[in-house]
């Protein structure tokens, strides 16, 4: 199990992407782990055939456990050597378990024709080892159609993919098959995500003592902001420039708490929820963000949330955070009660902006581009006049805003 | 719908065009009061007039230059090669002239050059050419070459149509023996798709013109094989989205055409197939074509030179086996 980040010690075996007695390149990726909430693929650490695969999926381990043995010796293009035949020599990153006797004679001698491009990857997709299937090409070669009769034959599940059909006044295009609104079908398990979403706010909910404030803020002078800037930016980074100032009033908020000891922090590591669509959310974390304008605190979400849909965050880029914002309102919500990101002891909603008719400037009405500011907090670190202190002063570095 | 030959309906095509388009003319060698060597404009001179069916001198670059500039008057010209192998006279109209006109000027250039193409009557190195690739490497014409009397009809409409220079390869083996039903009136087949001639799964003939049928003929039956047969119909543009998802599907191709081999249609299709559905090939794309000569007088060495209906088999069954 390789170091993923320096904060991670143990990890979780997804799925293999290599099947024992599969050929692997140096640095081609042979599994997918999962620490927190980050899934990552691991790229082999020297080019050989896979000869024993130690961590089954599922299974979670210590940093340094060994995944996989290897057997660096082995050539391409030799057919695969019997699955539970040990290895002559393995890579140093994934040390041996026992050693091995020689392979046998003749094994690695004979010499199976090439296969084709599209035999090799009909083969990688089923997982077939393609020296189960008699060749009734050129010189033995295992040919397309030896492959699907493979597939084909009763007992193996995996049939081949239809063949898209042809239209005789080509070229024809397959309309995209119409997508499930409703979700995955009945009966899924559901995935690694979702899982560890649904155990960390359970967790939540059963650990801290929650209470919602909501405050209600005018976002007239964020709104002209948006629109005097050169780069149209989203109302999240004045938010969370808003909230880091009351942070730095109000640092009760700004802290974690854990069984009964509370750590009041002094930088803002501000955690930003991303969806990430019907997979589920993630939250990266703006590390030192109280040093950032909203300028930089936009750009810095803009870049986790891009690398966080593509995947690519790092596990170190979803820890450490004191505070989190989460921010479903381009849906249209108008109130939600947050669940807090432990062990953090509030998280700040922010839901949509809507023209509502307010009073001001004493007994007049005017049309204000308006929102609710929801607070989930932790009674067990603070009471209600604080949440109600921090979220007025938010408000008021919103409505106040000066750039 | 009324039956028709290749010839009979290129001459259909070209009169419904005439009848409907005051702006379409024809021209070129005894085409006029002969009606054509072989035919196509028959009766045409007294229907339109000499006005519009122009006897021309023994003068291509003067037929295909006087067209180039009737072209960007506004006309749509049509102009006969008696022979194909004699568009060289008029290379430097054709690809120079015409092919460039638009990229240098802006101006549209909509004519069509038929080309009387092809071997196979012992005509000999003169009468007997498929100098398709020549035009197919000059960017700026568009280049078809019809199968069917259907086609033959439908292509020439869109070539007459096209805002570009078009040359219109026309099999002269077809002419009086491709036969079949012609959809009255005015049509059109656009230009740039492919048509599946037989639809199949385990191996692909792509190929074009006469060929296509001696593709039918030689893979109609392979043993059982399930061999698809696929007729380009326009060589610019080319139907890439066909030839991908055909050798996608069967992930064996032969490509078959009676021109010369190097830097052939074959050869653009067969670059193509590796270069972008490699991942799906069984076998090497293999080429069935004339070898690298000009094309003999000789009936014996003709066949030797021109694809066979054997020589297609004997690939598609190797191809089959590998």
């Amino acid at each position: 199990m390789p170091q993923m980040g320096v904060s991670v010690a143990e990890g979780t075996v997804v799925e293999w992407r290599k099947r024992v007695g599969d050929w692997v390149e140096a640095d081609e990726a042979i599994v997918d782990i999962s620490t927190d909430k980050i899934d990552s693929e691991v790229p082999s650490p020297a080019a050989g055939r896979l000869v024993e695969i130690l961590v089954e999926p599922g299974v979670t381990v210590d940093v340094g456990t060994p995944l996989a043995r290897l057997d660096t010796g082995a050539r391409p293009g030799e057919p695969h050597t019997d699955e539970h035949a040990p290895a002559t020599r393995t890579a140093g990153a994934q040390p041996s378990g026992a050693e091995a006797p020689p392979p046998g004679p003749g094994a690695g001698d004979a010499h199976a024709p090439p296969v084709s491009p599209v035999v090799r990857r009909i083969a990688a997709e089923h997982g077939i080892d393609l020296s189960q299937i008699e060749g009734t090409g050129r010189l033995g070669r295992v040919t397309k159609r030896d492959v699907l009769a493979f597939l084909a034959r009763p007992g193996e599940g995996a049939a081949a993919p239809p063949q898209a059909p042809l239209h005789t006044e080509s070229p024809y295009r397959e309309e995209p098959q119409p997508t499930d609104a409703a979700g995955p079908p009945s009966g899924e398990p559901l995935s690694i995500m979702r899982r560890q979403i649904g155990e960390h706010m359970r967790r939540s909910l059963d650990t801290a003592a929650h209470c919602t404030t909501i405050v209600e803020a005018d976002m007239s002078r964020i709104e002209a902001a948006r629109r005097a800037g050169g780069k149209r930016l989203t109302y999240l980074p004045f938010v969370a420039r808003a909230a880091i100032a009351a942070l730095r009033e109000y640092p009760t908020l700004n802290a974690t708490l854990e069984g009964d000891r509370l750590t009041v922090h002094e930088a803002v590591h501000l955690g930003i929820a991303v969806s990430l669509g019907e997979d589920g959310l993630i939250v990266p974390v703006v590390r030192d963000a109280h040093e950032l304008s909203h300028e930089g605190l936009a750009a810095r979400i803009e870049d986790l949330a891009e690398r966080a849909r593509e995947r690519r965050l790092r596990p170190d880029e979803v820890r450490g955070g004191t505070f989190t914002i989460t921010n479903p309102g381009a849906y249209g919500a108008l109130l939600a009660t947050p669940i807090i990101n432990q062990p953090q002891v509030a998280i700040l909603d922010l839901e949509a902006v809507v023209r509502r008719p307010v009073a001001v400037d004493g007994d007049s009405i005017a049309v204000r581009p308006m929102t609710y500011l929801c607070m989930s907090w932790d009674h067990r670190a603070l009471d209600g006049a604080l949440a109600a202190q921090f979220l007025s002063a938010v408000r008021r570095h919103i409505e106040e805003w000066s750039g | 719908m009324p039956e028709m030959t290749y010839l009979q309906a290129i001459s259909d095509g070209l009169r419904e065009e005439m009848r409907h388009d005051e702006t379409v003319f024809c021209l070129g060698e005894d085409i006029g009061a002969f009606g054509g060597a072989f035919k196509i404009t028959e009766g045409f001179i007294d229907e339109f007039g000499p006005d519009r069916v122009w006897d021309a001198p023994l003068a291509e670059n003067a037929i295909i230059g006087a067209a180039v500039g009737a072209a960007v008057e506004g006309m749509r010209p049509v102009c006969e090669m008696q022979f194909a192998d004699f568009v060289a006279c008029g290379f430097d109209q054709l690809v120079n002239v015409a092919a460039k006109m638009h990229y240098r000027q802006g101006l549209a250039v909509p004519m069509t050059v038929r080309l009387p193409s092809g071997g196979g009557f012992s005509g000999g190195p003169f009468h007997s050419q498929n100098p398709e690739a020549w035009f197919v490497q000059a960017p700026g014409l568009k280049v078809v070459a019809p199968s069917t009397p259907a086609d033959a009809k439908g292509l020439l409409a869109a070539a007459i149509r096209d805002p570009n220079p078009v040359v219109y390869l026309e099999h002269k083996h077809l002419y009086r023996r491709a036969r079949g039903e012609v959809a009255e009136g005015r049509y059109e087949i656009p230009l740039g798709r492919a048509r599946v001639a037989r639809e199949g799964s385990e191996l692909t003939v792509v190929s074009y013109g006469a060929m296509v049928h001696i593709a039918l003929e030689a893979t109609d039956d392979l043993d059982g094989a399930s061999v698809e047969v696929l007729d380009l119909r326009s060589l610019v543009p080319l139907d890439r989205e066909a030839i991908l998802a055909s050798a996608r599907k069967t992930s064996k191709v032969v490509v078959l055409h009676e021109a010369t081999r190097s830097c052939g249609v074959g050869a653009e299709v067969a670059a193509l197939i590796a270069q972008e559905a490699f991942e799906d090939l069984d076998g090497p794309v293999v080429r069935v074509t004339a070898p690298d000569c000009p094309t003999p007088f000789s009936p014996p060495l003709e066949r030797a030179v021109l694809p066979q209906v054997d020589d297609v088999r004997r690939a598609c069954l190797e191809l089959l086996a590998y």
